[in-house]
């Protein structure tokens, strides 16, 4: 094995390049800079290459030849190579064509901006169709389920219930807690200007009990089972196991679906009703350090927070219990082909339950304005 | 045989197994520069874990893998690295990426461990593609594939760096017999035009035939090899009853003493 060798030679017949040693991928970069120095003099119209002297080589090297060959080095120059050896021929016949390689350019699609908005629009449509028809599917399966208990399969709801709900009660309490902790002492400082720092207790049992026990309940429910949901559908899809669900007579809507939208309307409330005892549990500690007594603490919370609001905050539990599990398994059930698809679900399954638990909870702020509730 | 070939792979006293469990024990081969070296045996016997120990992801429970007479079981680091570049794998479902064209598998590795410029990266990549017949897919995502392509593609990959030594795990299964026939002219093409040795794991009659320059055979019940030659060889002159039903596609093994044909 010899070193790579570039030179430049006026023969009889004119300017040859002569090029030997090691022609490979650790040395075709000094190689190519070595032709495009000697050649950087060079005017004869034609260009001769001896490659006689090349002993050692790969297909990454005989790139060059290649190049040379096809004149992409010289001024388009089109290099006449002189003597390869029969073991790198092979390697340098593997090349297609220039003609060939012009072929493979994808021709470019481009869309007009009419086109892109009409795209959008018939997408959004689809997918509203979509979540429409899942929903008929989730009612007509939950009736089905209703009239034959088998068809429910309770087991497989129990073991929903248990890891997205029983298993998720310690950080649902620490957040809980840790958000009446934080609620009280933010309110505290600017009912203190008043001297109504006591009311701090109406806020806390208000704003736990109707707002945030069932929203952040929610939020962790759509990050820690909608996500699960979508990812144990999706794979099952990509797997074709919902297609052996299918061809069984089996409907994945009714086997796999129901189950763990009923799971998350069970849950809900409990998980809900956990996190309104945690947040209050963190504002009451507070109130207590600040001096309360508990007895009067008790009263407010008592005046405050009546019938209504812990029916409000039970119902939207279930609704968002619904909402959360229902995009989880439909964005499983709508994933697509290859490695990142049960990826995109997944990401799909936990921003859309966010977003529409905020939505609907806006809803709720109005209708419960407005009835007086 | 000949014995001026020299070896390429050494497979010395390997005995594979996962925790207690062993699954074949005295593993004894060469594999010869440039010659199709087929590993064969039935389903379970092992012949996958076979290649994985050869490749150096499991490591064997005891034995050596020589690569020109470098030990891979035991390499480390740099020295490891260098052993790895001497071959490429296909794995059986081709296991392209699937978030890169056909062709960015193929220049992967140039991009990685090579400081080419990319026009020239492009070009050995598609020089790749077209040795396996595959120009044409150079800009698909390999999910657009058939299962055929994308063995091809995976060949294309494995072949990158110019390896001396292609491994290729089932590369007939689950392909029609058209298709594989199609694979198997590529790999002799592969192997007679640019000398790649190539070791081959498969249960395929007729794929054994059009390519094996020699192979052994692995039995699970005996846990080693129980034979090793030239596939006609073994198929006309082999004593052993296990050997004879292989390739004559019998069903039901004979159990030793022989209770009895069972009729295929």
């Amino acid at each position: 094995m010899t070193p790579l060798r570039v030179e430049l030679r006026t023969g009889p017949a004119g300017e040859v390049l002569e090029i030997s040693g090691e022609l490979s991928g650790a040395t075709v970069v000094s190689a190519r800079s070595q032709i495009i120095a000697a050649l950087a003099g060079s005017r004869s119209p034609s260009l001769e290459v001896d490659v006689r002297g090349i002993d050692r080589g790969d297909t990454s090297g005989m790139s060059l030849l290649y190049e040379l060959a096809h004149g992409g080095l010289a001024d388009h120059r089109r290099a006449n190579l002189q003597g390869l050896r029969p073991e790198f021929q092979p390697l340098l016949a593997a090349f297609p064509s220039p003609e060939e390689i012009g072929r493979l350019q994808p021709p470019s699609v481009r869309r007009g901006a009419f086109e892109e908005i009409g795209g959008h629009v018939v997408s959004v449509g689809r997918d509203v169709r979509e979540q429409l028809t899942f929903l008929g599917a989730v009612v007509q399966a939950l009736a089905m389920g209703v009239v034959s208990r088998r068809r429910m399969r309770w087991p497989e709801v129990a073991v929903v219930f248990e890891k997205a709900g029983v298993n998720a009660v310690p950080i649902v309490a620490l957040i809980s807690l840790l958000t009446g902790v934080i609620i009280a002492f933010e309110s505290a400082q600017p009912l203190a200007m008043f001297g109504a720092q006591v009311y701090t207790a109406n806020i806390i049992g208000i704003a736990m009990i109707r707002e945030f026990s069932p929203i952040f309940t929610a939020i962790i429910l759509a990050g820690r089972s909608g996500s699960a949901f979508a990812a144990e559908l999706g794979t099952m899809k990509v797997n074709e196991e919902l297609n052996a669900l299918t061809t069984m007579g089996l409907e994945p809507v009714q086997f796999l679906v129901v189950q763990r939208i009923l799971a998350g309307m069970l849950l809900m409330p409990l998980l809900t009703a956990f996190s309104a005892l945690a947040g209050v549990l963190g504002g009451v500690l507070v109130m207590l350090a600040m001096g309360f007594p508990f007895a009067q603490i008790w009263n407010h919370l008592e005046g405050s927070v009546g019938v209504s609001d812990v029916l409000v905050g039970a119902f939207k539990a279930v609704v968002f219990g619904a909402i959360v599990s229902a995009l989880g398994c439909l964005r499983g059930l709508q994933t697509k082909e290859g490695p990142s698809a049960v990826g995109d679900s997944t990401t799909r399954a936990v921003v859309a339950g966010i977003l529409m638990i905020i939505v609907v909870d806006a809803v709720f702020a109005v209708l419960t304005h407005v009835l007086h509730v | 045989m000949t014995a001026t070939v020299p070896t390429a792979i050494e497979v010395r006293g390997v005995a594979i197994g996962y925790g207690d469990r062993v699954i074949l024990r005295r593993l004894d081969f060469q594999v010869r520069h440039g010659e199709v070296f087929v590993i064969l045996g039935g389903s379970g016997s092992g012949k996958s874990s076979v290649l994985k120990a050869m490749i150096g992801l499991n490591e064997p429970l005891e034995g050596q893998v020589l690569f020109d007479g470098e030990n891979l079981v035991e390499a480390e680091g740099a020295a490891r690295l260098r052993l790895l570049r001497k071959f490429g794998v296909m794995y059986q479902g081709g296991a392209l990426f699937g978030s890169m064209t056909v062709l960015e598998n193929v220049r992967l590795a140039l991009d990685e461990f090579t400081d080419m410029p990319p026009e020239l990266k492009d070009l050995t990549a598609l020089a790749k593609l077209n040795q396996v017949g595959l120009l044409s897919a150079a800009s698909r995502m390999p999910s657009e594939l058939s299962g055929g392509m994308q063995k091809r593609a995976a060949i294309a990959r494995a072949l990158a760096l110019d390896p001396g030594i292609l491994f290729l795990d089932e590369p007939s299964a689950g392909l029609d017999p058209i298709t594989s026939a199609g694979l198997d002219s590529t790999i002799r093409s592969l192997s007679h035009g640019l000398g790649i040795t190539f070791v081959i794991v498969t249960h395929e009659l007729p794929s054994i035939y059009a390519i094996a320059d020699r192979c052994i055979m692995l039995d699970s019940e005996r846990k080693t090899i129980v034979a090793e030659g030239r596939p006609t060889d073994l198929r006309d002159h082999s004593d052993d009853a296990y050997v004879r039903q292989f390739f004559l596609r019998q069903a039901q093994r004979a159990a030793g003493a022989g209770k009895g044909e069972v009729a295929s």
